[in-house]
């Protein structure tokens, strides 16, 4: 009973895994600028493969097999939005019209745009 | 029963586009996904001028082609030889290609015993668990001892292509620190942040590849990159001025001379040994063990330190020039 407890909750997981995996293969093929593409592709390598291990780990038990998976998930949640961050990086710095792509915005200027947006839905209720 | 849809409709589902996409007739990724066309090769006619002129000046005044005469007669024979030399490699490579033996005679090396003895005896002659380590540290060490011998010779090759002239490039120093990668992050605090938690696994983990490659899957090529990546990982976060407290060019030049020179002579001794049918002195030890089948471990050992200063350095050329 136990035994079949385990493999469900393993499976479930997998197959979750694998459907964020599908997700970000959706959105890297549909999304036209690279940043969007990037985080697509980003979320599956991080939460996809953080998944569908974690559910190969239930499935396989606790033994030195396990151990070494759990090094896999922890090496990749390093590694994977490091190097996604200086690949945005370096597009960020490289684009030749970055107007058309995306807005700069200054943190300040952002907050004082949403109290300003903030008090004229007030004053209008 | 299936219903008949007009054509109207049925252009605008999934199937009929699916359908386009397997027949060839529509790309759904062509005007969607980003794409630049590549540009024309366009060459300004100043350009083919100079180029020309620059050649014609090379043979007349730097080969001085009318009055030396060495250049001249050397620049004929080259041809002539270089025919000969492309015929001859010809005509060797097709005669060996003629004593190749038929395709499914008995007595071809795939039916003979050499595979067989190989997974029955590779435990007991070569102390090693893992066979394929056995085999090609062991077996056809001397086959290994050239690839090892193969990635040097490249790294000098590269060395001779991209090294940068020191005396050269005096008062360049800035220049270069300017060119070598302009739009590539320094100093990232993520990037450094991570390398700091990442490059001692990394390491560790090629030196455990590396040191149970007779155990397991494994051995000297595997371990030696995943060691050469951990240091290009240190290199991007940090820079060069930290690596070159511990790498430097002559440390890699030591480091594989050593490496090279112990897997020779060490293999040099058992075959030796083997071929006059003197017992080795070196014990194959319990397998299993670490310190078990002979010299294999020593020879990984070798192959490693030569494959991770490989990749190091190729990467320290392509980038930089030099180190």
């Amino acid at each position: 009973m136990l035994e079949w407890i385990r493999f469900l909750a393993g499976a479930a997981l997998l197959v979750f895994g694998l459907g964020i995996f599908i997700v970000e293969l959706i959105g890297v093929y549909r999304f036209k600028y690279v940043l969007n593409r990037m985080h697509a592709a980003a979320m599956g390598d991080t939460l996809g493969i953080g998944f569908s291990l974690m559910g190969l780990i239930l499935m396989n038990g606790l033994n030195f097999t396990s151990l070494k998976l759990f090094f896999v998930i922890v090496f990749l949640w390093f590694s994977s939005p490091a190097s996604s961050h200086l690949i945005a990086r370096l597009e960020v710095t490289t684009d030749e019209e970055p107007e058309k792509h995306y807005r700069r915005v200054e943190l300040k200027k952002l907050e004082a745009e949403l109290t300003a947006r903030e008090e004229m839905e007030s004053r209008e209720a | 029963m299936s219903k008949k849809v007009p054509k109207e409709q049925y252009e605008k589902t999934l199937s009929y586009r699916m359908r386009q996409w397997y027949e060839g007739e529509k790309d759904p990724f062509l005007n969607t996904v980003e794409m630049k066309p590549q540009p024309e090769f366009k060459e300004d006619k100043a350009v083919i001028e100079k180029r020309e002129s620059e050649r014609k000046s090379l043979y007349e005044h730097i080969y001085d082609m009318e009055h030396n005469a060495k250049v001249r007669t050397f620049r004929k024979l080259y041809r002539v030889f270089s025919v000969i030399f492309c015929i001859a490699l010809v005509l060797v490579l097709l005669t060996m290609v003629s004593y190749l033996p038929t395709i499914g005679e008995v007595s071809n090396p795939v039916n003979n015993e050499v595979s067989r003895r190989y997974i029955q005896n590779g435990l007991q002659e070569t102390g090693a668990v893992n066979i394929v380590t056995g085999m090609i540290l062991d077996y056809r060490a001397f086959d290994t001892l050239g690839e090892s011998h193969v990635l040097f010779i490249a790294t000098c090759t590269v060395l001779i292509l991209l090294r940068v002239d020191k005396k050269k490039a005096k008062g360049g120093q800035e220049d270069a620190e300017e060119n070598d990668r302009v739009h590539e992050p320094k100093n990232d605090i993520i990037l450094q942040t991570v390398a700091r938690i990442l490059v001692p696994p990394i390491i560790i983990f090629g030196i455990y590849v590396i040191l149970g490659g007779h155990l397991g899957p494994g051995g000297g090529f595997s371990g030696g990159a995943v060691i050469g990546a951990g240091l290009i990982l240190y290199l991007n976060a940090f820079g060069f001025v930290k690596t070159e407290r511990f790498f430097t060019a002559k440390t890699y030049k030591w480091m594989s001379f050593c490496a090279l020179a112990c897997y020779a002579l060490s293999k040099c001794y058992s075959f030796y040994t083997g071929a006059n049918h003197i017992k080795s002195v070196i014990p194959l030890g319990t397998p299993g063990a670490i310190l078990s089948s002979g010299l294999i471990l020593i020879l990984n050992i070798c192959v490693g330190i030569v494959v991770a200063g490989t990749m190091y350095t190729f990467y320290v050329m392509f980038r930089k020039g030099g180190h």
